[in-house]
Formats: structure tokens, sequence, C-alpha cells
């Protein structure tokens, strides 16, 4: 079969440094191509080329067998090839119908109409997006619905995924995988970029593995297995080192209790939540979404408020508090690394150096008044750089020039800077590459045999296994059973999140 | 000015000392099954006050000192003394020396080379004897309570009393030192090596370090305790044995600060049954919460609130909880006061189980990691 798209020979360099390295690729006619690699392996920006966001240094691009220039995304759409990106591009203070037909609008237009033909295009799909809804008030789900949708009403030949399914709930990947098998009936081409290799492994008919820049293999999902994909990844096989299960003799002995939540309770959200936690332990805390994990965190860190009455207790080193607003929660000791890094974990137009100083003023904000100390902020970019191993192109690439990997540690760096007692990660390592895993999951032991009390909530139940030395599962707002690692299995876990 | 209108405003809202929260009995305090299904070495009534004196193990089981020889294989008790007043509390050590505290008030002191000594009695008060301990040339004497005798506990905590003291008495000369007063029901007392008193002070659920001498105040060694503590025992190998020997509960905490409706209760219900807790629960239709109502097709839930529980916790040296051993509200080994470790193997008391049963320490909660 002749490839419905075909590139070969393509480079891509920014500022001399090449980010795509003489990759070939094909793209059949109604088949589901996934791309892996960890982060900075050049997945996006291979993507970008073939969706003419970006162009090629370097080689060059068939489509249906004629070389092809895209010299923009909308030259790209005219000739089918549409990209769903992992920040959507829709308006925020527009409607999903608006949204929808944006660039088709005529001179007068009827609202009511476009309501209904969204309504329509909606229903067909399956989405349960209500067109008269603005895009800001919609969840991530919903707005890559949205986005798919956009894709799909353009009668795109090519749809290209960039993640698609970081911000998706179980239920919605579900729809969202029937969506793909709809639109490969209907003969569309898809690709596919994902970090959860089951997802991969399930749905895509061939996987293409980069690393640096390189293509390293392509070849039909059946002649891959979640080991093989490592090894291509990372050139090594990290999968039994990631996710092994703990033994009990593994597990650190309880120290010091640092934290304990009595009765908490905000809203529907948080129940009677009643926990401790200790130094010199990861306590690992699963639950479905909804359960409740996120945000007794973050009430314990001060970001959102509990109950005004009868909202519970917290007792921080044997102190109640109840705190307001983050900062003195950080005074004493207690930091929360978000589970939304490019939201609320820094500033991603500044460098490095700025975005880990801005832990420290944080940490002492009435101490040193206004004045930035610039020698301590270099000299604590290069010593966290260090330590965190954080890579970048050079040593002012500001945040949001590093891969997902490099960011999460800077969220972790300027985290630690603080100098905190009880660490709380929010799924550390959510839209991570599997090579930073690994060294996420080494600075958390590492932290947690210093003394320090950790908190760790994940929804990946490897990764819970592997870490927690106490694992609590949350259910309906409260902590409803607690296990040992070596005393319990995947699906006791699941079990409890689910009954 | 703010103090009070804060306390007004917590009370309003259920914050600060106005929230009726407990500790949570997880991490080394997780619940099991051990004391559940340990051996029972003895089924007696209402034993009490384990005290080793390196080769045999007495014990009180109402107005009877008894004795066992934990090394036969089959125990059989040997009633040693039989008083006119319930013991309240036993002290032996490897000199042969024995102390017995008596529910009237009376302290006795018997050593081998002497006759039984009589204590006086420190405050001039009756006195409420509920710990003892042996030190070389002197007794450490906790008192419950100035107002009430130790069989009346729970009048005293349901009364909120906070009027125990701990006495250091010197058995050369029978002087009595005061070494602290004002405490809120002191039920048992240890000495770690350095020679410092560690006493559990049960109505505030925790253990403190009493000073050497009277000045000087109590220093909080652990504190928020899921319930309420007994007796403290040395640990082989280093550390304590801790005993609860009844759980606190939200219903009972609000029950404390409703002093009108505590007053009707002390006025019209039954000591057993009052809303507090208990050695033991579930054995008469009488009694309040029955489970709080957690059952299914007949049995009880482990995990339904209950006025009584077992619980032991082994104490590392820093008196921070390291594993812990259970008898569940489904449970019957209730109401442990007290107990002995006789090196890989610890006796304890389940006063409310009617039971003395025999438990591995390598079973508890976090026990593996000791």
């Amino acid at each position: 079969m002749n490839p419905l798209l075909e590139m070969r020979g393509v480079t891509k360099e920014y500022r001399g440094v090449p980010v795509v390295k003489n990759v070939d690729f094909t793209l059949l006619q109604g088949e589901v191509h996934a791309i892996l690699g960890e982060n900075g392996a050049g997945k996006s920006t291979l993507t970008k080329i073939m969706a003419g966001v970006v162009q090629p240094t370097a080689g060059t691009l068939r489509l249906d067998g004629h070389a092809t220039v895209f010299a923009t995304p909308a030259i790209a759409l005219e000739h089918g090839v549409a990209m769903v990106f992992q920040e959507t591009t829709l308006v925020p203070s527009m409607t999903v119908a608006q949204n929808l037909f944006l660039g088709e609008e005529r001179f007068l237009n009827r609202l009511r109409s476009i309501y209904i033909s969204a309504q329509q295009f909606l229903q067909s799909l399956n989405f349960p997006v209500d067109p008269t809804a603005t895009v800001a008030s919609l969840g991530a789900a919903k707005k890559q619905m949205v986005e798919i949708a956009r894709a799909v009403r353009h009668k795109a030949r090519i749809i290209i995924f960039d993640e698609p399914t970081a911000a998706l709930t179980p239920e919605e990947k579900h729809y969202f995988f029937a969506l793909v098998e709809r639109l490969k009936s209907r003969g569309v081409s898809i690709v596919f970029i994902s970090h959860a290799l089951e997802e991969a492994l399930d749905i895509a008919d061939r996987i293409t593995v980069l690393r640096d820049g390189e293509h390293i293999v392509t070849d039909a999902t059946a002649g891959f297995d979640r080991d093989k994909i490592i090894r291509a990844m990372v050139g090594r096989s990290l999968s039994g080192e990631l996710y092994r299960r703990r033994e009990q003799e593994q597990v650190r002995s309880a120290g010091r209790r640092v934290l304990s939540v009595q009765d908490l309770t905000m809203g529907n959200m948080v129940r009677n939540n009643s926990f401790s936690v200790y130094e010199g332990q990861i306590t690992g805390m699963f639950g479905l979404v909804g359960s409740g994990r996120s945000e007794t965190a973050r009430i314990i860190a001060g970001i959102i408020k509990r109950d005004f009455f009868y909202g519970g207790e917290v007792q921080f080193e044997g102190r109640t508090v109840r705190y307001k607003v983050p900062a003195p929660a950080v005074k004493d000791g207690i930091v929360y690394v978000t589970e939304d890094r490019k939201a609320e974990g820094f500033f991603e137009t500044m460098p490095i150096a700025d975005n880990l100083y801005a832990g420290l003023l944080a940490k002492n904000l009435n101490a040193g008044g206004a004045l930035v100390n610039m020698t301590e902020m270099r000299a604590l970019a290069d010593s966290w750089t260090q330590t965190l191993n954080i890579r970048a192109t050079d040593k002012n690439a500001r945040a949001v020039e590093l891969s997902g990997g490099n960011q999460q540690k800077l969220v972790i760096g300027k985290a630690l800077l603080q100098k905190p007692r009880l660490v709380i990660f929010d799924e550390p390592t959510r839209g991570v590459d599997v090579g930073a895993i690994g060294e996420i999951h080494q600075f958390i032991n590492r932290i947690a045999d210093e003394g320090l009390a950790v908190i760790m909530i994940s929804s990946y139940l490897p990764e819970i296994m592997n870490l927690s030395d106490r694992i609590l599962v949350f259910r309906q707002g409260r902590v409803v059973e607690e296990f040992t690692p070596g005393e319990t299995t995947e699906e006791k876990i699941m079990y409890a999140a689910v009954h | 000015m703010m103090g009070p209108l804060r306390r007004a405003l917590d009370r309003f809202r259920g914050a600060g000392d106005a929230a009726i929260t407990l500790p949570p009995m997880d991490g080394t305090i997780r619940p099991n099954q051990a004391i559940e299904m340990a051996e029972v070495v003895l089924e007696i009534d209402r034993p009490d006050n384990l005290a080793f004196d390196g080769r045999r193990v007495f014990f009180s089981s109402g107005a009877a000192v008894l004795v066992l020889d934990p090394a036969q294989a089959v125990a059989e008790a040997e009633t040693v003394a039989t008083f006119e007043s319930e013991v309240t509390c036993l002290a032996a050590d490897c000199d042969g020396n024995l102390a017995v505290g008596l529910d009237d008030g009376t302290i006795l002191f018997g050593a081998r080379s002497r006759e039984v000594q009589r204590i006086s009695d420190p405050g001039g008060r009756p006195s409420c004897p509920t710990a003892l301990l042996l030190n070389e040339s002197a007794l450490i004497v906790c008192h419950g309570s100035k107002e009430r005798s130790p069989l009346a506990w729970k009048h005293d905590l349901m009364e909120r009393n906070a009027s125990g003291s701990v006495w250091r008495i010197d058995l050369v000369t029978g002087t009595p030192t005061r070494l602290s007063d004002g405490l809120a029901f002191p039920y048992g007392v240890v000495l770690d090596p350095g020679g410092n008193l560690a006493v559990a002070e049960s109505w505030r659920h925790r253990i403190i370090a009493v000073p050497r001498t009277s000045d000087g105040a109590p220093l909080p060694l652990l504190d928020h305790l899921p319930g309420y503590p007994a007796r403290l025992s040395p640990a082989a190998g280093g550390g304590y044995w801790l005993c609860i020997f009844a759980p606190r509960s939200r219903l009972v905490e609000f029950v404390l600060r409703e002093r009108d409706f505590c007053a009707d209760m002390f006025r019209e219900v039954e000591p057993d049954y009052w809303i507090a807790p208990s050695l033991s629960s579930g054995r008469s239709f009488l009694e309040p919460l029955q489970g709080g109502g957690i059952k299914q097709l007949g049995i009880l839930k482990p995990w339904a609130p209950s006025r009584s529980y077992g619980l032991l916790i082994r104490l590392d040296a820093n008196f921070h909880p390291i594993a812990s051993f259970h008898s569940r509200a489904d449970g019957t080994r209730h109401g442990v006061t007290s107990c002995v470790d006789l090196g890989g193997r610890v006796l304890a008391a389940c006063k409310g189980g009617n039971a003395i049963v025999a438990l591995d320490p390598g079973l508890g909660s976090g026990a593996a990691r000791t």
C-alpha cells in the first residue's frame, strides 16, 4: 500500500541545535500510528512539521505521493492534515459552537443556526458538550473534545494528536478511544503521541520510537511489548527499575508523626477525612478521579479552605494549623508540588534561575526585602540544576523551552528550595517521559531517606506500589483503606478504591 | 480580650478546642486482630496489674494477688494473697519486693527480709493508687484522683477531674515527696534508662515526663493518643509497651462537653450504661451505642464505633509508636490494662476480656520493621 504521508530525511534545527535528525516516517491510509519517545526526543517537532506549524531545515514531505511543503497550519488543513495540540488553541471567551465555526463566519451570522449545527455535529461524535457553553467554562477533557470535533469537521484525512489523553479521566479516555476507532473506520489516518505506553499498545496499528531526535524503530504493534518499547526509548530496560514491586523489608519504618489530619471536611469533596503522615516515609495516596486526594492535599497546603463550620483539624508537628493561603504553610515547612505544572508550577517565560529563586522568595517573603541577590540566584540555579539534572539548551533557557520532565524537575527544585519538612507531590510523573520518571522517583526516594515526610498522590498503581511505604486509598472524599506494599496487590487497592 | 472572643467563635464553628476530632488509628497504630488471635494463657475474671520479678508473673484478679510461672506449658495461677478491697495496682522487682495498692487507698509493701509495711497516705486525703513502681529504695506511686477511688475511674473521667498526682516514697524513712500534681488520672509509670519518670496521663491522652523534683512542669513525650492510656512497661531490647484500656470516640468527646447532659446521666443511669468508655461492651441490650448500629446479618463490623477496644502499643526509646496490637470492635479481648515483656513473648492482661494472652511481638502493625 502506498503511504498517505511520507517523510524522508527530515531534520529540524533550533539555533543550530538539531532536535529532529534525518528522520524517515510513513503513515498509511486508515491506520493509527503511535510516535513514542522520551520528552525531548523530537516527537512534537516531527508532528509539527507534518502539520505545517514549523518548517523542516532539511528533508522532504510527500502527501499522496506528491512533494509538499506546508507553510502554515491553515495550508496543511486545506490538504486535510489537522493537529490537536496539548494546549488547546480554542478561544476561551467564545462559545463551543463559535469555536467550531471559527474562520467560516458569514457576514451576518445567526447564532441559533450555528448552535443547532454544532449540537448535531457534536451528537454525531457522541461528545457530551453543550455548544452554547463558553470554552473557558469547560474542563480539560471537554476542551479536548471540542478540538477533536473541530479537526473532524474540517474533514481532515490525517489527524495528529499530541498527548490527547493526559488530561482525560478513565471514562473520557474510553470515549476517546472509541472515537479513534470510528475515525479509523472512516479511513482517517491518526498520528498519536502519548507517554502512556499501554494506550499505544492498545490502539495503535504501528509504533515508531524516537530517541534524541533520531528514528530508532518502526514496527507493527504486535512486534512490541512494554519492555521493548522502553528499551528503544531510553536505550536500556527501565521497566524493572521503575515499576518493580516493593517487598515488606524494603519499606521504611515510620518516624515521628508529622501530620495528623482529623475529620477534615470540605463540602462533598472531602468528608470526615482522617489520616497521619510520618517522617522518613513516602505515604502514597491512590484513588479515582474525584476521590478527594488532591483537594485534601490542597487544604493541608493552604491552597483551598476547608469548611468554616466543623471543618475538622489539621495538626502539623503537634500544632493545630489552619492555613488560609499557602505562604504560612510554606514558612512552616509544607510544600505542595502541583499536578498542573504549566498553570501553577512555574513562570513559563522566566529562566530556570529566576523560577528557582522564586521558590526561595516564597519562603522568605518578608525577610530579605524586595532586593534580589543575583549571585545567590545564580549559585542556587547552578546547584539545583546539577542536583536535579535539569537539562536545557543553555543556562538562560526559559521554563517553556524545557521538556515536560525537566519542567517537572524545575517545579520540584523550586519546592525543595524552601527547605520543607513535608512535601506533597501531586501526580509527580504525569506527562513525563520514562527517563525523567526514573530520575524523579530516585529523587523522591532520596528525600524520604533523608528523613522528610513525603505524600505522593498518583493515579498510576505501579508507581504507588513501587514508591510508597504506606498506601492510603481514597474513596468519596475520605481514606477508606490503608495497605503496605508488601502485603497488597494492585487488585486489592483498586477494589478498595471502587467498592 | 481576643482569647474569650476566639473561644466563643470556636465553639460556634466547631474549631480549635471545640473541634470534636480524634487522632486516626493508622500507620503504626493501624488496626489488626493480633490480640484477638493471640494465644490465651489464662482465662480468669478481670485480670490486671501484671508484674514480673524476673522469674514469676504476679497479677491481680479482684481482691486477690496471684502468681503464674510463664515457663510452664499449661499456665496455672496460684493465689498469693487476698485482700478486703480490690487490688488496683502492683509492682514487683528482682529482689523479691512486692508492692500492692488497693481500692480503699491502702498501699502495702512487702520485702523478703521484713514484715509487710503499710505506706501512709501521702496527701492526707482518700488516696487513689493506680500505678506503682519500685525503684531501688523508693516507691513511685501514681494517685489517679483526689475525688474518686481507682475503680470509680469512669466517674472521674466524666466529671472531667484533673486532681491526680505522682509521689516518690522513701521506703527507708517513709517520707513522701510530691513530684507532680494536677494530673488528669495518671495511670501508668515507667523509668527510662536515664532515671527519668514517664507517666501515662489518661484523661489527657498522653505520656508526660515528670520532673525528678516537685518544681518544674511535666513535658509531653507522646500526645494525641487515640485512646486512654493505662500502664507503661519496659520492652525487651529497649523501648516501652503502652496499654490503651479504652478507645476515644467522638460521641464521648461530645458528651464530655455537655455538662447538663452528664449531670442528668449521672443521676438517672447506671454507670455501666453511661455514654462513656468501658473495659468491655456488647454484653447487655441496655448499653448505649450497640456498636453504632454497624451490623450486617447480625455481625458487628470491626470498624464499628465501640465503647471498648483492645490496644497495646510498642514505643521506641523516644516514646514514638513503632508497632501495635489490637482487638477491634467485633472482638472480645478488650480493656488491656497492663502487660509484661518476657523477651520474645509479651503477656497482656485483658481486663475487659477476662483473659491473659501471650503475644508474638513480631505480629503487630508495623512490627516487622522494628
